[in-house]
């Protein structure tokens, strides 16, 4: 079966070795022979989960089938939402960051001081609820973020990302019996029986609403109407194909964690993918997303000092909100390092780096508190002030976790950049004019020309004679 | 003859109605933040759904229809339920909400 050796890779293999003019029919024809594969095999554990019920993991590994794979697991960024990271600065050697450890002012917190719990009473309603960022791990809490052994591998919840029939009124936080915050999970039979590749909606289960609620990260919708991709019925995976669980991530400055494997538009397309050659021209020193992805979305920017009380008497930091493709992106030279300071984090490169490209970057301010003394960002455990609005109350409960004593909080300002990846076009792909006529997107001057060769690069000379000759074959 | 000028106005009101009116209502998009209260569903299958929220301002219910296959999906896992606060944008046609915009509002 195609699918379980990951079909994008063995789909990538072969086409490299075709003709390039036959790479998108191989592609796509690939594609659909995969997808049919996926939905005409049935899988062929079903008799033995129905006669024996499903049981997590050592289902999936009984009889000799997918011997292993909880083990494997639990050595991916999935699981330890860490991993070493090699091309950020400022960071100490040795040690792994991720979800787990970072503090940053998307989310103000991490797993460790926003362990999941359950929160002080709203004051004026007497209610309470669940939060935690290790909400979005495919664990059941007692065996939380990195846990290893026995019990960590059979606490997986495979289905999470596999089945196509999985009851999300299963996977909720609740008390156990002995006080323990659990994560539920659906272990029926009939999740069980739809297992598959992962769909859209798998990955979305946790990636859609990232940063603090549906869209809000970077307006991460993948539908028809907002990627060629999805439209053309392609899914996370056919892209982020995975082998041993180790998923591929690309360069975003602000997703450190990766498994080791890297996924590129250039995996699949070439490295001159246009008829136009005016085109192929600027792949050199032009991302493929900067004309490709030419709106980013999701929040601007975030309040964490002061929380704004929602109708239900709970309170949740102050967000300016935009959709998918509601912004425009900020351009910088990238050579995928990135610079990591309290109050900036975001790309390294310049023009005069061979290394470098000019990228699109979805830019975010965040406020929090910073601590006087240091300089050091701070963070927050959500749980106080989504009661009662008091973030500094946050400030201390976090710092009581990580052991500091002595901080003085003042509120500023951090900036980071967002990667752009998703959202693709073509049909509102940047043309000349876009970026050569004077008001164009790309700011030349910041990105390192001179006024003698922004003259030229701003001049109707570049693209006049093409868009003359263009506008005759549209009409 | 009474009755007659009656029945007139009556159709020239109800002309200038399917005239004009269509034409405003759908223009205006409602929003509204409220907590789920029911879901009609009629089955995995079903290319339709009616929700039914309460208005956190004020209180009232307001039943919309949802036809976007995203949110549809959500309904079907259960990943939307009832209980759920919801950021909601519909319009008004033919006298039926129709959402056009339904997110949990739940953040960090
Ligand atoms: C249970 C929640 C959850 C599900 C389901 C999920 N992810 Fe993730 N994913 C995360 C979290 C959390 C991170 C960030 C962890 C970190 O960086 O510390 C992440 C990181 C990633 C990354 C970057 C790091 C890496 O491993 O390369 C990629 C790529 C990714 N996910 C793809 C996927 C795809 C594809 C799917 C569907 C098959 C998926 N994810 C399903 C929670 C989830
Ligand atoms: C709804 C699921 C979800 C929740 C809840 C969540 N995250 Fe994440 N987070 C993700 C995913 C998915 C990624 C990676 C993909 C991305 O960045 O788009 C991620 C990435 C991150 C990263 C970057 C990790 C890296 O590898 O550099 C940080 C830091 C982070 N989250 C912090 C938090 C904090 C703090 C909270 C809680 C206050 C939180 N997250 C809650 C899903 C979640
Ligand atoms: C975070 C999401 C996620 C979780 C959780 C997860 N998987 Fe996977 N799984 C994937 C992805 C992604 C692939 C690769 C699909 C592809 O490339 O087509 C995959 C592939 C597989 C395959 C095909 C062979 C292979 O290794 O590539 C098997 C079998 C499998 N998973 C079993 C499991 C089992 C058993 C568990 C629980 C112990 C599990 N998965 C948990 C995402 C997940
Ligand atoms: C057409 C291929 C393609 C598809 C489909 C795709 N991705 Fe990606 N994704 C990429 C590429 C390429 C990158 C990295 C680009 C780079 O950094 O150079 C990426 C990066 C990411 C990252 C790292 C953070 C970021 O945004 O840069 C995450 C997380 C991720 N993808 C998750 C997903 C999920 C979840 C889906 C499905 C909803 C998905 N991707 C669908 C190609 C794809
Ligand atoms: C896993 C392989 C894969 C990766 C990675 C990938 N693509 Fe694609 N892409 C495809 C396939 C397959 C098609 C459909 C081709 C077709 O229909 O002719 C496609 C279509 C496109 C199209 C539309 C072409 C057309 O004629 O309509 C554009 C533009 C595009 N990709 C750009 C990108 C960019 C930019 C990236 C990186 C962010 C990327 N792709 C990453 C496989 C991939
Ligand atoms: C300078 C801007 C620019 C850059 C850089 C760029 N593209 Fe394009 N691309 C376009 C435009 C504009 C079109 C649409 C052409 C048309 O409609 O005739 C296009 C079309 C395409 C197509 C469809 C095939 C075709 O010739 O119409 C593919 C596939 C594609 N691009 C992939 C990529 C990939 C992969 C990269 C990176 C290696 C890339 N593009 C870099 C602007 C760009
Ligand atoms: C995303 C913005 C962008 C788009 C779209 C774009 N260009 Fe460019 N173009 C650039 C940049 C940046 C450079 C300088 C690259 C370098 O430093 O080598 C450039 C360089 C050029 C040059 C070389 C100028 C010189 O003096 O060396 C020509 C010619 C040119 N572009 C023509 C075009 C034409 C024709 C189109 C439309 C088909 C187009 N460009 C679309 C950004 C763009």
């Amino acid at each position: 079966m195609l699918t379980t050796d990951g079909p994008g890779k063995s789909l990538r293999a072969r086409a490299k070795g075709e003709g390039s003019v036959k790479r998108y029919p191989i592609v796509l024809f690939l594609l659909a022979v995969t997808g049919s594969f996926a939905l005409a095999k049935e899988h062929p554990g079903k008799a033995y989960i129905e006669k024996n019920g499903y049981h997590g993991p050592s289902t999936c590994e009984a009889q000799g089938c997918h011997p292993g794979t909880a083990k494997m697991f639990l050595g991916t960024v999935h699981w330890k939402h860490a991993s070493p990271v090699g091309n950020v600065d400022n960071l100490t050697p040795g040690k792994e960051y991720g979800m787990k450890n970072r503090i940053y002012t998307m989310c103000n917190g991490n797993d460790i001081v926003n362990n999941l719990k359950e929160i002080p009473p709203n004051p004026k309603t007497g209610k309470t609820k669940f939060t935690g960022c290790n909400t979005c791990h495919p664990g059941n809490h007692i065996s939380d973020v990195g846990s290893t052994g026995k019990d960590a591998e059979n606490a997986i919840d495979c289905l999470v990302c596999h089945s196509l029939s999985y009851d999300f009124r299963l996977r909720q936080p609740y008390k156990d019996a002995a006080g323990r915050v659990v994560m539920g999970q659906d272990r029926s039979v009939k999740a069980a029986l739809s297992v598959g590749k992962p769909g859209v909606k798998n990955c979305m289960v946790c990636h859609e609403a990232a940063g603090g609620g549906v869209l809000i990260k970077r307006g991460f919708a993948f539908t028809k109407e907002t990627d060629v991709h999805a439209a053309k019925g392609m899914v996370c995976v056919d892209c982020h194909a995975a082998k041993d669980h180790r998923i591929p991530t690309g360069f975003d400055p602000n997703n450190w964690a990766s498994d080791g494997v890297r996924v590129s538009c250039g995996d699949c397309h070439e490295a001159s993918p246009h008829q136009d050659k005016d085109l192929n021209r600027h792949v050199a020193r032009v991302a493929c997303q900067t004309c490709h992805i030419p709106k980013t979305g999701g929040a601007l920017a975030k309040d964490f000092t002061r929380w704004t009380q929602g109708p239900d008497g709970f309170f949740e930091p102050t967000t300016l909100r935009k959709e998918a493709n509601e912004t425009a992106p900020v351009y910088a030279w990238y050579n995928k390092t990135v610079t990591n300071t309290p109050t900036f984090i975001g790309p390294k490169g310049s023009r005069g780096d061979k290394e470098s490209k000019i990228y699109p970057f979805k830019m975010y301010e965040g406020k929090a508190y910073f601590d006087r003394k240091t300089g050091k960002l701070l963070s927050m455990d959500f749980a106080p002030p989504m009661a009662t609005g008091d973030t500094l109350a946050g400030v201390a409960s976090a710092a009581k976790t990580l052991g500091i004593q002595e901080y003085d909080p003042v509120p500023g300002w951090q900036v980071i950049y967002f990667g752009s990846s998703h959202l693709v076009t073509k049909k509102r792909a940047l043309s000349c004019e876009n970026c050569h006529a004077p008001n164009g997107v790309l700011n030349f001057r910041a990105l390192g020309y001179t006024e003698e060769e922004i003259r030229k690069l701003t001049s109707p000379e570049l693209y006049f004679d093409k868009m003359a000759e263009k506008q005759k074959e549209d009409w | 003859m009474k009755r007659f000028a009656v029945v007139f106005l009556l159709f020239a009101v109800a002309l200038a109605a399917t005239v004009f009116v269509p034409a405003s209502a759908s223009a205006d998009e409602i929003k509204m933040i409220g907590v789920i209260t029911k879901i009609d569903i009629s089955g995995p299958d079903a290319a339709t759904a009616t929700a039914t929220l309460k208005d956190n301002k004020g209180g009232g219910l307001v039943t919309v229809i949802v036809n976007d296959e995203l949110t549809l999906d959500k309904f079907k896992d259960h990943r939307i339920v009832v209980g759920d606060e919801i950021r909601l944008k519909y319009e008004v046609k033919d006298g039926k909400n129709v959402s056009k915009y339904f997110r949990k509002t739940a953040g960090c």
